[in-house]
């Protein structure tokens, strides 16, 4: 098991150096969400609608095309010479290498949520709500759900001929859930309903996240094989 | 059993369907009785329940073939899955095109965000992905196994999705045959709905082993074409 933390860490470690060294995809990620979130306002009318009650919306899926921006270019540094093969034929097990991934994919995309959650808070003149905390974990889960099923999405796509034109078809489907309970969730925390009022969104966001996340794991030695 | 058989089977099953689906437009336009509150329209309701149903067994019967492809590597395997998967996207556009002209006329709107109409289309676009990752990929077996792997995590996630879009809202008429209480659909609309289904169901499995047996002939096709030229 320690062994297995170890290559996970090794790997998580690696990717985090890269990205803090190159800054390249927290840039686009982080540019991406604050221009979106300035045409976002910019594309409504306030004589006709309250930012406030499309503000959640709007976050989650600013994060979704932010993180697919990201999350598009996980192989993409390891598809030249081939880093990748090295990085499979390494004795870290196939789902060691995923969850190191998916970890190094969640911590930036959690950032940049983060970042899009402030930006629309001044933008959108929003109030944070009596519970920021749980805002903090439903993006959280969210971020960590949508980096399981978008990793491994996109070793899929980064295998094919369309490559990263593809992700957004295979992985949209499946997020619907993400979107439902996320969502629904921050904008009645935004609109300062009780907590208990959005345990349910959350646990079924947690558990929609578990799948995917174990999905991945096992799934992921069948797209990057031979 | 051989392509041979295969053939057969599918041939006499697909006829066998056609038949049934012929005495299917008869009874839902000439026998059965025009429901009192809906009218005329709720006929529709003999086309669209049973090509839902067989939506979801055929892309059940995808996501359970495709597993075992990975686990088995047996290239039959994928053959059902890429048969099935096919005829779930033929039944799953029925299903998506008669659920809003039915809605048109009893809802007043062609598309609500209906939590079965939803999924059905969420379910749409999951394989249309299946059948881009399948046709966009040079190395045939690692267009397998991307596909199988996406009719894998899609299966997983049906029942979230099924969960949050009802979740979200619900407008659809509440089930009337599969009830604790039993059906309360009367009893010719009832005989009408099975000869529906089993009609549909037939057709599917037919349609099924037709396709499977074609892609049986093509890779043997491809290995005497391989054959010939070395």
């Amino acid at each position: 098991m320690s062994a297995y933390l170890t290559q996970v860490r090794a790997i998580l470690w690696k990717d985090l150096v890269i990205e803090l060294r190159t800054r390249e995809r927290v840039l686009v990620m982080g540019g991406f969400a604050v221009l979106s979130a300035v045409l976002f306002d910019f594309s409504i009318d306030r004589a006709l609608v309250a930012p406030q009650d499309i503000a959640a919306g709007l976050i989650w899926m600013t994060i979704v095309f932010g993180g697919l921006l990201g999350v598009g270019r996980t192989f993409h540094l390891e598809a030249e010479d081939g880093a990748l093969r090295g990085l499979l034929m390494s004795p870290a097990p196939r789902d060691a290498v995923f969850i190191a991934k998916v970890l190094a994919n969640f911590t930036l995309l959690y950032v940049v949520s983060l970042l899009v959650l402030g930006v629309f808070i001044l933008f959108f003149d929003l109030e944070l709500g009596g519970s920021p905390a749980a805002i903090a974990l439903a993006l959280a889960l969210g971020s960590l759900g949508f980096v399981a099923l978008g990793t491994l999405f996109a070793a899929v796509s980064s295998g094919t001929r369309l490559g990263e034109t593809l992700l957004p078809i295979l992985v949209f489907p499946l997020l619907a859930p993400m979107i439902v309970y996320g969502a629904g969730a921050t904008a009645r925390l935004l609109a300062n309903r009780p907590l208990a009022e959005v345990a349910g969104h959350l646990r079924m966001l947690g558990a929609f996240t578990v799948v995917a996340v174990f999905a991945g794991a096992v799934l992921f030695r069948f797209v990057v094989e031979d | 059993m051989q392509v041979k058989g295969m053939r057969r089977w599918g041939t006499a099953l697909t006829v066998l369907g056609l038949l049934g689906l012929i005495l299917v437009y008869w009874m839902s336009f000439f026998w059965v009785s025009t429901e009192a509150t809906q009218g005329i329209v709720q006929r529709i309701f003999y086309v669209h329940v049973p090509a839902a149903w067989t939506s979801f067994l055929a892309f059940g019967l995808c996501a359970l073939t495709s597993g075992m492809y990975l686990w088995l590597r047996d290239e039959r395997l994928d053959r059902a899955a890429l048969a099935a998967a096919e005829g779930g996207m033929v039944f799953a556009t029925i299903m998506l095109t008669t659920g809003p002209l039915w809605g048109k006329i009893a809802w007043g709107t062609y598309w609500t965000w209906e939590p079965r109409l939803t999924l059905t289309l969420l379910l749409w676009f999951i394989f249309l992905g299946y059948f881009m990752v399948r046709g966009s990929t040079e190395d045939p077996g690692k267009g397998k196994r991307f596909a199988a792997v996406v009719a894998i995590v899609g299966a997983l996630e049906i029942p979230f999705i099924h969960l949050s879009v009802i979740w979200f809202r619900s407008l659809h008429p509440q089930p009337v045959v599969v009830r604790p209480d039993g059906p309360t659909l009367p009893g010719d609309m009832f005989a009408t709905l099975m000869t529906s289904l089993g009609a549909f169901t037939v057709l599917f499995l037919g349609m099924f082993l037709l396709r499977y047996a074609l892609e049986g002939l093509k890779s043997e096709l491809d290995a005497r074409t391989r054959r010939a030229i070395a």
